[in-house]
């Protein structure tokens, strides 16, 4: 914050040409910005203090120690929990998991809910209704769809009685094939975050602006062409939004794992970083270790985050 | 070999329950003896529940107010586990935020016991119970051990038995083997397992076979895991282990069924999807009910066809050591535990064996149940009860959070994802991390 203000030079009259003017520096008291700051920002600050940095500051104190409610005494070990992680293959698989489930989780809405955006961005009582239809999933409970799609999806369920009615013989245990599970799972969050992305695609494309469109049709621009030049560069902040949220919950997704798959089948096929931390933190009461597992997860997301979000904020300045 | 020994007195205490009744308090008569139903104990208590669509609000509701009814100082706030579960956490969470309740059913000691947080009762008050020394932690006693479960006594549809051939129960594995392979031959699944959610659904074949396999030779092997004289790896573990893939191999289990949640899986059973289903004497309140076909029930086979009866016995109430109203919770737990109206809804709702001097089952109890109570009657009477391997909750049971690695184990015999051996080293290596 700028302290100083500069009052604008004024000539003097009467004072012989080629000498500077004189600037006269004036400093306001501190007192009143100070209490100015904090009867507006200190509300802000203390509940941001309280509820965010204070737990990760505490997280990472118990990080650095063998802390388990069931079995005193807490004992400081440094930095053994962070040394334990980087040999912890159970950790690894749940760091591969995470990071296969946030791509197809940030990709697969955004494509095709920018297919969908483009499909409704049409005037009428059908579009509205579509809209509609597609923003639903949304405001389930995540609880709800998890628990709604492991019935759909079951060996039994109705979607594999539609395949075997179809003369599949075998078709496949879609959460219970280690080979296809993940895939299921990631498949019932882009069910849901769809919805999410087509709204945000549609406010995007409501901002721009007709008259480029019909000025690139003029020009001779086909419809590809009118993307690619004119809506698709526009769409820049829609693609921001949709990104760094979709990777935000993808990163830290519990909900979904522990109904429909509970980690599984067998030892970590479907088990996020999130879960691994609630796993190990209240099953297996090893709240250090956990602890250093959240401080990882949290690292990682601000880190990945920030790094898209500069990439995206850079693009869309470039565009 | 101490567990054999005690439950060797349990027949006297079972069988001869009528003649020994002074310790089943009745609603109709005064209660006495024990400080359980003096009705002379006041205060105010928190008492955590769960509800299953057998042990619903209404319930609970009535056995507590049978307590209080003859207790009237004791003022009883009636807490719920959000899941029937997730219990045993949920009481966690209210430890950690200043909320533990004064009383807790069916809450896993391990863990609250050596932190200091619970009540370890005293010989004296325990004198009701069959088994008073069931589930030691560091030698005191801090669950009540109010009831017994055999699990896993396999239940079996009788007819589909008999249009496969098979003329008896199964009494060895190769017993089960050939049953399996003549179902199979049928186009019928053998078993019907599950998972998912409930990831025990998945483990109780691999439960019965230690059981028998491993406890019946060496009852106290899992207190030997902790001292690290034997390992999963070994080579009797590894061999249980390599038999359960080997049914998952036949296709005697379905292999898809391991994203199935256990209400699912009673279901399968139910709709007659497999012929036979490993489950603890809990579902026996199930089977007693309307089928289109009859359900019998036989022990888990062992290797060459001696009596083995893996059982639990505890799942009774705990007490927060800092209970501001001590007495007042020690006496409502004694005295819910030993209401006779109270152990009789225990028994036709949950299919629960009361493990309390001098009660009598109900007269009007289910075929199924009284099977399965007979069944492990004989394994009283033969002293051939052993622990069920992941069920145990004392010192000599899993490290916290290894039940949910067995099951994990289970799951990935099933799919194939993990030979017998890699099953067993990650076993292992679980169990060094939970250490």
């Amino acid at each position: 914050m700028v302290a100083d203000v500069t009052t604008p030079s004024t000539p003097v009259t009467g004072t012989g040409g080629g000498s500077r003017p004189r600037i006269r520096k004036r400093r306001r008291p501190v007192l009143p910005r100070v209490w100015h700051f904090l009867s507006f920002g200190a509300p802000g600050v203390l509940i941001y203090l309280c509820l965010v940095v204070a737990p990760i500051a505490i997280s990472f104190g118990y990080s650095l120690t063998n802390y388990n409610p069931f079995n005193p005494p807490i004992k400081y070990v440094g930095l053994r929990n962070y040394n334990l992680l980087l040999h912890d293959q159970e950790f690894h698989t749940a760091l591969k998991v995470t990071t296969i489930l946030t791509l197809i989780v940030v990709i697969v809405p955004n494509v095709v809910g920018l297919l969908i955006a483009l499909l409704l961005d049409k005037r009428g009582w059908l579009y509205n209704a579509l809209r509609g239809v597609f923003f639903t999933p949304v405001i389930l409970s995540s609880v709800v769809v998890s628990v709604i799609w492991t019935r759909l999806l079951d060996s039994e369920g109705p979607v594999n009685e539609a395949l075997r009615g179809l003369g599949v013989h075998s078709p496949p245990g879609w959460l219970s094939d280690p080979d296809f599970a993940l895939y299921s799972l990631a498949s019932i969050v882009c069910w849901q975050q769809l919805g999410f992305c087509v709204v945000v695609y549609l406010a995007g494309l409501q901002g721009v602006p007709q008259e480029l469109q019909e000025a690139a049709a003029i020009d001779g621009a086909g419809p590809f062409r009118r993307f690619r030049a004119v809506t698709w560069p526009l769409l820049a902040p829609a693609l921001t939004i949709n990104t760094v949220v979709m990777l935000i919950s993808a990163f830290k997704m519990y909900d979904y794992v522990k109904v429909i798959t509970n980690g599984g089948p067998g030892a970590g096929t479907t088990a996020t970083i999130a879960f691994d931390v609630l796993a190990t933190g209240f099953d297996s009461n090893h709240v250090g270790y956990a602890s250093a597992m959240a401080i990882i997860m949290l690292l990682t997301v601000a880190v990945v985050t920030a790094i898209v979000l500069r990439l995206l904020q850079r693009r869309e300045i470039d565009l | 070999m101490k567990r054999r020994s005690l439950l060797a007195l349990g027949p006297a205490a079972v069988l001869a329950g009528g003649l020994a009744s002074c310790s089943v308090k009745d609603n109709t008569s005064p209660s006495g003896g024990s400080s359980s139903g003096s009705g002379s104990v006041s205060g105010d208590i928190t008492f955590l529940t769960f509800e299953t669509p057998n042990l619903n609000a209404a319930y609970w509701d009535a056995a507590i107010k049978r307590v209080t009814d003859k207790n009237p100082g004791i003022k009883v706030k009636k807490l719920v586990s959000p899941t029937a579960d997730g219990r045993t956490d949920y009481a966690k969470q209210l430890l950690q935020s200043g909320q533990f309740p004064d009383v807790m059913i069916a809450v896993s000691p391990a863990g609250f016991a050596e932190a200091g947080n619970l009540y370890a009762w005293q010989p004296a008050e325990l004198s009701a119970f069959v088994f008073p020394t069931a589930n030691p932690i560091k030698g005191k006693y801090y669950q009540l051990p109010a009831n017994t479960q055999t699990i896993p006594p396999i239940y079996y549809n009788k007819k589909v038995f008999t249009d496969a051939g098979i003329a008896a129960t199964p009494k060895t594995w190769a017993d089960l083997l050939d049953a399996s392979s003549k179902l199979k031959a049928k186009g019928i699944t053998p078993f019907v397992t599950g998972g998912g959610k409930d990831g025990f659904a998945s483990s109780m074949i691999l439960a019965g076979l230690v059981s028998v396999d491993i406890y019946g030779k060496t009852p106290d092997w899992l207190t030997q895991r902790r001292a690290d004289k034997v390992k999963f790896s070994d080579a009797n573990f590894v061999a249980v282990l390599a038999k359960f893939a080997d049914l998952a191999s036949k296709g005697y289990i379905d292999k898809a069924a391991v994203s199935r949640d256990y209400a699912s899986t009673e279901q399968a059973f139910l709709d007659q999807k497999g012929a036979m289903y490993p489950m603890g004497n809990w579902f026996a309140s199930s089977a007693d009910g309307k089928h289109p076909f009859d359900i019998g029930i036989f022990n888990f086979p062992t290797s060459d066809g001696s009596l083995v009866v893996p059982a639990y016995t505890g799942g009774g109430m705990i007490v927060s050591a800092k209970a501001k109203s001590l007495d007042a919770a020690k006496a409502f737990a004694l005295a819910f535990q030993t209401d006779k109206a109270q152990l009789d809804a225990s028994v036709k709702s949950d299919g629960l064996f009361p493990a309390i001097k001098g009660y009598q089952l109900p007269t009007d109890v289910g075929p199924v149940f009284k099977a399965g109570y007979d069944l492990y009657t004989e394994g009283v009477q033969k002293n051939a009860v052993v622990h069920t391997f992941r069920w145990e909750t004392a010192d000599d049971g899993l490290l916290p959070g290894m039940a949910d690695k067995v099951d994990q184990a289970a799951e990935d015999l099933t799919t194939g994802r993990k030979s017998p051996a890699d099953a067993a080293a990650f076993l292992d290596s679980e169990w060094a991390k939970a250490s």
